[in-house]
């Protein structure tokens, strides 16, 4: 089966997913149960995720938001099963994709999956391909791999994804290499690559951080229309919150590597139930309102060393109590589909 | 490179003319003769006549044999050639193999045995490591001889008068080799390239070889170029341990037998090897790395 872009959506815009989920369909695509990934090093252990559950059903775009060193890019990075082991290790917990736990399977077993039903883009298109291939045979290396396809027939799929993510004169810039290309293009390569082989999970690395305003929002609509066009989910991590509207049906926040606030993207723009979304959504700027100074987190994210009792939001917390400095909140439901891990939740008892 | 050649040759304490004169000469036919070479002329004169000639390809006469100077680099090129690719056939080949194995199984067992080995063959002395090879393979066992070359290289006599000579001196050349591809290597399997590849579910072997190793040839490349310098220094002292006939020994026999125009010569065809090696160097980089190619 290949793309063809001149057929329509095959539902039509966001229809393909159901946000009131499918009963019969549970499971997900990919459930992330409690893992925890840690890296040892000569200071110690580092539990870069430390207990994450995560559900992606299919067809459904998940952001996954949070600042630098929150465990959001290692999260993925163990779905992909590309911890590097040492120092890293999956220390705990299960990543069911298709109903098979990815955290037990072999490199071999996982070198299928990677790359073939999952996919990944990276953050940096500029040195994501290999500078001495041509784009071409990047993509092709993917088809001939898991489709076991011969050279010519990799090739003429590699024009065609090229054509999918609309680069000018595929049969041309196929035999490019990468330093020919611009940014923008050479993350629209990248994407190719991911796509090449029909993943049903696309997990999206801030895919478009390193690039110019106009470029990212030509990526973002780009990703938007092949993910209606082709059904793939998305696991779409990134720091930036317009990104996330732009894109994702559902929302997790994370903070030092755990779940703080999970919910539909309407309700985490209207209606945060923990204090440092609450505190993320405060620091975006806004048009409409003039303000002197964004608002801002009090405070830096934790020593990985030495974390904070209890909560490990507490220090920075303007809603802290003595509860919180003491025992970690669970993820708890607020609402039906909005869980938050604050001792306050709901949390607009608390403000007058 | 021919100005150092040449001032070398100058502040040696020997006078050409009284040794190409002969004991027996008188004063007079030295002084005759010193004016015929043009000797009496001032240091910077002399230069200036030794370039014209050199740029006519005309590099004077060996004053032992009276044959054309150029005629004998002709004679003595080949074998030294020869010896050189003998050397390097095997020698970066056995490199780029044990650094990739070392940067493969970074910090483990087999890399610390391999770079110990590359340290000691950094550190080894090129004439010890060429004599052990001589008292234990070449008289002790008599497995293969080490004197002189033997003919063409296609005939069985030939390649086995090379193996001792191309032994030694490419055994000074692995460790090094090894030790640039690990760091190469290293550098590059960090690279966001190269986790693309694995993202893509790419074997191992095949990150290593076809993602990473071409990109880091690029660097291999170019501190192999540059120790090509240090390798025509160890073919002098190779040939001249083995009896190689090459340009090597050529130029050692010349300066012991204070034959000026012969040695000065050899230098200067030893330095025009080097800039053509280096020449070479920036055409393989053209061929390796797209972004030169294209520019």
């Amino acid at each position: 089966m290949t793309f063809d872009i001149a057929s329509p959506p095959r539902q039509g815009g966001e229809a393909r997913y159901d946000p009131a989920g499918d009963m019969t369909d549970s499971t997900g695509l990919l459930e992330v149960r409690d893992l925890a990934v840690h890296f040892h090093s000569a200071e110690g252990t580092f539990k870069a995720v430390d207990g994450v559950s995560l559900t992606i059903r299919k067809g459904e775009t998940l952001g996954i938001v949070g600042e630098s060193g929150c465990g959001k890019s290692v999260t993925a990075l163990a779905v992909m099963g590309l911890i590097p082991r040492p120092p890293g290790e999956i220390a705990a917990g299960q990543i069911l994709f298709e109903g098979e736990d990815l955290a037990r399977k072999s490199a071999s077993e996982l070198r299928q999956i990677r790359g073939n039903r999952i996919s990944m883009i990276f953050q940096e298109p500029m040195t994501s391909l290999n500078p001495v291939h041509t784009v071409g045979d990047q993509i092709a290396e993917g088809i001939m791999l898991h489709q076991k396809v011969g050279k010519a027939e990799a090739r003429m799929r590699a024009v065609e994804m090229l054509k999918l993510v609309r680069i000018p004169a595929p049969e041309r810039r196929i035999d490019d290499y990468p330093h020919q290309l611009s940014g923008g293009m050479r993350q629209r390569v990248m994407i190719a690559i991911a796509l090449a082989c029909q993943p049903r999970l696309l997990i999206a690395d801030e895919p478009t951080t390193a690039l110019d305003v106009t470029i990212q929002a030509q990526i973002l609509e780009l990703m938007r229309d092949l993910r209606d066009r082709t059904g793939t989910a998305i696991m779409m991590i990134t720091h930036d919150l317009g990104v996330i509207a732009e894109l994702a049906h559902r929302v997790v926040v994370m903070y030092s590597g755990r779940v703080a606030e999970e919910a539909s993207v309407a309700d985490l723009f209207n209606d945060p139930q923990h204090p440092y979304t609450l505190g993320l959504l405060g620091s975006i700027p806004k048009l409409h309102v003039e303000e002197e100074r964004l608002a801002t987190i009090e405070g830096t994210v934790p020593n990985p060393y030495s974390m904070p009792t209890g909560c490990r939001f507490n220090p920075r917390c303007p809603f802290a109590i003595e509860r919180c400095r003491v025992e970690a909140p669970p993820l708890r439901e607020v609402r039906p589909g909005h869980r938050s891990a604050c001792w306050r939740a709901p949390l607009e008892e608390h403000v007058l | 490179m021919l100005l150092i050649g040449f001032l070398l040759l100058q502040v040696v304490p020997t006078d050409p003319a009284t040794v190409l004169a002969g004991p027996t000469a008188t004063p007079a036919e030295v002084q005759a003769l010193r004016e015929s070479m043009g000797l009496d002329k001032p240091v910077w004169l002399q230069f200036v006549l030794y370039l014209g000639r050199v740029l006519q390809f005309d590099l004077g006469r060996s004053m032992i044999s009276n044959t054309a100077v150029i005629e004998e680099i002709g004679n003595t090129i080949g074998p030294t050639i020869e010896l050189m690719l003998a050397s390097l056939v095997w020698a970066v080949p056995l490199g780029i193999l044990l650094g990739t194995l070392a940067a493969v199984r970074r910090g483990q067992l087999l890399d610390r045995v391999i770079m110990a080995f590359s340290v000691a063959g950094v550190s080894m002395p090129i004439f010890w490591f060429g004599l052990i090879l001589i008292q234990y393979v070449g008289t002790a066992l008599e497995l293969l001889p080490f004197q002189g070359r033997g003919g063409p290289l296609w005939s069985l006599d030939g390649l086995r008068h090379i193996v001792l000579p191309a032994v030694t001196l490419g055994g000074v050349f692995v460790g090094p080799v090894a030790r640039m591809t690990r760091t190469a290597l290293l550098d590059v399997l960090g690279a966001d390239y190269v986790r693309t590849a694995r993202a893509k579910g790419v074997a191992e072997g095949s990150v290593v070889m076809h993602h990473a190793l071409r990109n880091a040839m690029i660097p291999i490349v170019t501190l192999v170029g540059l120790q090509i310098g240090f390798l025509l220094g160890g073919a002098v002292v190779t040939e001249t341990m083995f009896a190689w006939p090459g340009v090597g020994r050529m130029a050692v026999g010349a300066i012991t037998s204070a034959d000026f125009p012969l040695a000065q010569g050899a230098i200067l065809i030893l330095a025009v090897s080097f800039i053509a090696i280096n020449i070479l160097v920036d055409v393989l980089y053209a061929m390796l790395d797209p972004r030169i190619a294209r520019r």
